[in-house]
């Protein structure tokens, strides 16, 4: 014992620049699959280029332009609105199938299963499958509410802006509530039974022990399953593209149709590009003060 | 030993020089289905049976993605495609000043290959050409937009193509009266009500006005436009636009024409293609141009039309092989073929002798008597300026903006583009 050298806390465990060969690699993937192209977004961004010809230098105009862009600036209010609604139909939706599903009754682990069938789909697929059963003239829906004697109620869902954004936030619930379903499911088996049976002794309805035992107990999930949702939201373009593409008239235009839109449909890249960088600095300082505010959530006080 | 490594080695040499000595010449298009693509799948196999040192490769897309981002995406690459489908005009002479498209001005001045096409097709108008150069080999005419009707729905209501637009609007009302749905569009992309707006604009605006406003020399916010929308205001009232419109893709807009469940389909000429592979044996159907608006106008009895064809990447690995595969592809057989299939060919003589149907000798005919040519604005003019105005006609087609608000909303949104 008393011959073991003592370790000296206060040098760093490696040093040299023989160590950047150990972080070569990394640094070399880095640079070029993250670092090379977003400085190249940064520099199209930056210029009046169709993808075609050569870009020509055009200072920020791509950026003026962006934020007089009513489409553009619509396309934030249109995800916002995406989001809490996924926040319902995906978020509070698979809490509430996951705390009424959280049983060892027989048959429940079926029905979770139906539940979560959905996220098996690609969203593509989804998307797909949903536009027929929406389609104005043969869909399923419109069929089924012709058949019950309600074919006044049948509606083109897709066609119209007041139902198409609405009529997407059902199918991203109808996908993605199985999901949080699952991950609340998962936390809800940790809480320990005593706690349950404890608070029924006192006389704890369903209500209170749901609100006073669950949700306290869940709220590190919740907030995690919220976090996914707001940045999955702002990523949203397969469900958008596959049964709206954005319409009708940009009543379901989110960030990402709309610059794929400007990209390519008309031609317009660097444009496409500075929306991009747009959506890159939204994302990244919503996910930056949701990250510091469910940090300071997380601080017990004592 | 050393003569089993001779007979081994010999073998070897005898499978691998056939493949060794192929050149492949890659061709990317959006010809996916229909008539169209049996021919040009023929018309590949007999290429490579008379050229057995040539393989074909076809890089096809759906034409919406083709045009979107699978072309440009080929024309940068590093293994570009040989030859590739372009729509004439403004993508044309894009491509050429940006150095994709190939000069073609020697290889049709050989064997007079050029000499065989309707002279037309090497004029400015046509879109082959730029700064007086050949760029595109032209395949087809299509008419852009026609509007087609099902003879039988047409019968059982007792209505005959119109011979005015007054006449079109009250055969519309009278359809949907009926319990018909008068006319099925599927704009959920726009261009293909788009198309038909800037036809109709073409009809009714002073043609100095028109082009002012696509180049944007000029406002869209002129009595002419405002005329042309008003147009499209009394065809919505008359219940001329399906409640779906705007949700309807063209491709589910095509087919419910096809099956049979609405009276009439604005569409290009390339609904004969489809038509040939969907529609049932029994099922008729006919055309007529989008009627006269105001006698008194230059363009009255224009059709609306473009040119497609192919053109050679500057940088092909294999042009002469190229240019081998396009002198087959157009010669008089092979024109007849499509023709046959749909397709009207620029190639001189080919649609008088070929057997056509009556659909496609109808187009024929259109195109021959049409005393001129309205190009889609999506091929005349910046994309970014005819998908605004596509949007903009959109609007008043689904009511959700009158004619005044739809033209200011168009100056404005092209206003906040700047200068493109």
């Amino acid at each position: 014992m008393a011959g073991r050298p003592v370790e000296d806390r206060t040098q760093p465990l490696s040093s040299g620049a023989v160590n950047l060969l150990f972080a070569a690699p990394a640094l070399v993937l880095f640079g070029c699959f993250v670092l090379l192209p977003v400085s190249s977004a940064f520099f199209y961004a930056f210029t009046h280029w169709d993808g075609y010809t050569a870009p020509r230098w055009a200072g920020f105009a791509n950026f003026e332009r962006a934020f007089t862009d009513t489409t553009h600036l619509m396309s934030y209010v249109h995800v916002v609105l995406y989001i809490l609604g996924t926040l319902v139909f995906e978020v509070a939706l698979g809490l509430g199938v996951a705390v009424l599903l959280n049983s060892e009754r027989r048959g429940f682990s079926l029905l979770r299963g139906f539940y979560f069938s959905p996220m098996v789909l690609s969203m593509s697929a989804a998307g797909v499958l949903w536009a027929f059963v929406l389609d104005y003239r043969s869909g399923l829906l419109n069929s089924l509410l012709k058949a019950l004697g309600a074919g006044d109620l049948a509606q083109p869902w897709l066609s119209q802006p007041s139902t198409a954004l609405v009529a997407i936030m059902v199918v991203s619930g109808w996908k993605f509530s199985g999901f949080y379903m699952v991950i609340f499911f998962a936390a809800l088996r940790r809480i320990p039974s005593s706690i349950y049976e404890a608070a029924i002794l006192d006389g704890a309805g369903p209500f209170r022990r749901f609100f006073s035992i669950t949700l306290p107990l869940l709220r590190q999930n919740v907030m995690v399953a919220m976090l996914l949702a707001i940045t999955g939201g702002f990523a949203g373009f397969d469900l958008f593209f596959t049964m709206t593409n954005g319409g009708p008239f940009g009543a379901t235009e989110v960030p990402a149709t709309w610059i794929m839109k400007t990209a390519f449909d008309k031609n317009q890249l660097s444009y496409g590009v500075a929306l991009t960088v747009v959506l890159a600095v939204v994302v990244m300082a919503i996910s930056l003060v949701y990250l510091r505010f469910s940090e300071r959530l997380n601080v017990h006080r004592y | 030993m050393k003569m089993a490594f001779r007979v081994a080695a010999l073998a070897t040499l005898l499978l691998s020089s056939p493949a060794m000595a192929q050149t492949e010449l890659r061709i990317t298009h959006a010809t996916t289905g229909g008539g169209e693509k049996e021919v040009l799948d023929r018309i590949v196999a007999d290429f490579q049976a008379a050229n057995p040192d040539i393989k074909v490769t076809q890089i096809p897309f759906d034409d919406d993605v083709y045009s979107n981002t699978g072309l440009i995406t080929q024309l940068q690459g590093q293994d570009v495609p040989d030859i590739y489908f372009q729509w004439a005009g403004f993508p044309v002479k894009r491509d050429a000043d940006a150095g994709y498209a190939m000069d073609l001005s020697t290889a049709l001045a050989s064997d007079g290959w050029g000499d065989t096409f309707i002279p037309a097709m090497w004029t400015a108008g046509a879109g082959t050409m730029v700064h007086g150069k050949p760029y595109l080999v032209p395949i087809s005419l299509d008419v852009t937009n026609t509007i087609w009707f099902n003879e039988s729905i047409f019968e059982e209501n007792g209505i005959k193509p119109p011979a005015n637009w007054e006449e079109f609007v009250a055969l519309t009302a009278k359809l949907n009266k009926a319990g018909e749905i008068p006319i099925v569009q599927g704009n959920n992309e726009f261009w293909p009500f788009g198309n038909w707006a800037s036809h109709i604009a073409a009809k009714v605006v002073p043609p100095e006005e028109y082009a002012a406003a696509f180049a944007r020399t000029g406002k869209f916010s002129t009595p002419g436009f405002m005329k042309a929308f008003e147009h499209i205001v009394e065809l919505r009232e008359a219940g001329g636009f399906n409640r779906d419109i705007q949700g309807l893709g063209a491709d589910p807009a095509m087919a419910t024409f096809l099956e049979g469940s609405a009276a009439m389909h604005p569409i290009g000429s390339w609904l004969i293609g489809s038509a040939k592979e969907m529609a049932d044996a029994d099922f008729r159907y006919s055309s007529f141009d989008t009627p006269v608006i105001d006698p008194a106008h230059p363009l009255a009895h224009s059709v609306i039309g473009t040119v497609t064809g192919f053109a050679i990447h500057k940088k092909a690995k294999n042009p002469d092989a190229a240019i081998r595969f396009l002198k087959f592809f157009t010669n008089s057989d092979n024109q007849k073929l499509r023709a046959e299939s749909g397709a009207l060919s620029p190639v001189k003589g080919v649609n008088e002798a070929a057997n056509l149907d009556a659909q496609t000798k109808q187009m024929a005919r259109m195109l021959a008597e049409a005393p001129a040519m309205v190009p889609p604005p999506d091929t005349t003019y910046p994309v970014a300026v005819a998908e605004a105005y596509y949007q903009a006609a959109a609007y008043v087609a689904a009511g959700e903006k009158e004619p005044a608000d739809a033209l200011s909303w168009l100056d404005e949104t092209l206003a906040a583009m700047g200068k493109q």
